[in-house]
């Protein structure tokens, strides 16, 4: 099952944390959600779903918009 | 008293006032790191001896001010029992700075008081041709500003790129504070330049595929930095090391080029200039057995 898209685009730390972490509450593991996000957010939003045991599967870009495939863990 | 007793005494800690007859007492501080019973005990030496204050320096250390010239023998006795010592000025090796380090700071990369305390014990209050200072950052976020001093020692990672399950996502790439991380020509393989990187570790934290390892989680130096009236900042020896020994061998062997090639009163930045950078990296290659 994979959710709609969540855009983070315009927010910045710790915000884009807080949604990415509140989108995947909805998601039942090992769910996948797709997060729109700037280069500048790429670090903050990556470490902290590593840390939390989510995974990053897939990560595409569009017009330096990066796309990451989150599947999230147990 | 003569100049030449002050000079001695500024060689003790004990620094002249423009208040004649008195002195601040620099007192021997390791990377800003007091007990609170030495707290306590300078607490009272500087009620009992000086004006009931005392400094804090730009280095981390304690002095206490305003002690009368016939009680700096009493002041250091005082102290001595709780561990607290007289510091150094002159043209010594100076007080030791550092952060927290790994122990605290979630930041850290190294043990910077550990290893501090280290060059402390082999190297503080040694002569050397001008005044010699050295300051460990645990990380390259580098609180301690590695740069400014003569010596400067930052916690450092080196990545290294694994290509098995490697995406080329461009992550990597795109995190890299100095774009230090290139495709190759044939586009099989991520190459990180090492004169680039600045061992921030940022590449292996966001890689989503764990292909960017830590290929050394170790210590950079480096050498020739100083502040005051004509700053410049110290540069860094190739090379990320390993272990603290090897630290150590490092920082003992630019402290010995300083010794063998610094003029007198001249600091250790400007006789770089003299000498040029690459005569340091020989000289330290040699004492480190990589020549």
């Amino acid at each position: 099952m994979t959710a709609p898209p969540l855009d983070i685009t315009g927010d910045v730390c710790p915000m884009t944390f807080v949604k990415v972490k509140m989108g995947l509450q909805r998601i039942v593991p090992p769910g996948k959600l797709n997060v729109r996000l700037k280069e500048e957010a790429l670090k903050n939003v990556i470490s902290s779903l590593k840390t939390e045991g989510h995974r990053v599967t897939n990560v595409s870009r569009e017009e330096g918009i990066f796309i990451l495939e989150v599947t999230k863990g147990e | 008293m003569s100049e030449a007793d002050y000079k001695e005494l500024k060689k003790g800690g004990m620094m002249r006032q423009a208040e004649a007859g008195r002195f601040s007492v620099r007192l021997h501080v390791v990377g800003g790191r007091l007990a609170t019973p030495q707290l306590r005990s300078i607490q009272e030496a500087a009620d009992r001896f000086g004006r009931g204050e005392i400094h804090l320096t730009a280095r981390q250390g304690v002095e206490i001010p305003h002690v009368p010239q016939d009680a700096l023998a009493a002041v250091k006795a005082f102290l001595a029992p709780s561990g607290v010592a007289v510091g150094v000025c002159g043209p010594t090796v100076r007080t030791v700075t550092a952060c927290q380090g790994c122990r605290v700071c979630p930041s850290g990369v190294i043990d910077s008081p550990e290893l501090a305390g280290e060059v402390d014990r082999e190297l503080y209050g040694k002569p050397v041709p001008h005044k010699f200072k050295v300051g460990v950052s645990g990380c390259v976020n580098n609180c301690m500003k590695a740069e400014e001093n003569d010596v400067g020692i930052k916690g450092w990672i080196e990545p290294r790129w694994e290509a098995p399950a490697c995406t080329f996502c461009g992550v990597c790439q795109a995190v890299c504070p100095t774009k230090a991380i290139s495709t190759s020509e044939d586009g099989v393989a991520l190459i990180v330049d090492p004169t680039l990187c600045i061992g921030c570790g940022d590449c292996i934290t966001s890689c989503p595929g764990g292909n960017m390892r830590e290929k050394i989680r170790g210590y950079r130096v480096f050498a020739g930095g100083k502040f005051g009236r004509k700053p410049s900042l110290g540069r860094r020896i190739p090379g990320v090391l390993r272990t603290k020994e090897e630290t150590m061998t490092a920082i003992v062997a630019v402290l010995g080029f300083f010794r063998e090639h610094g003029n007198p009163r001249e600091r250790f930045g400007d006789t770089l200039q003299r000498t040029g950078f690459p005569a340091l990296e020989t000289f330290v290659n040699e004492r480190m057995g990589l020549s």
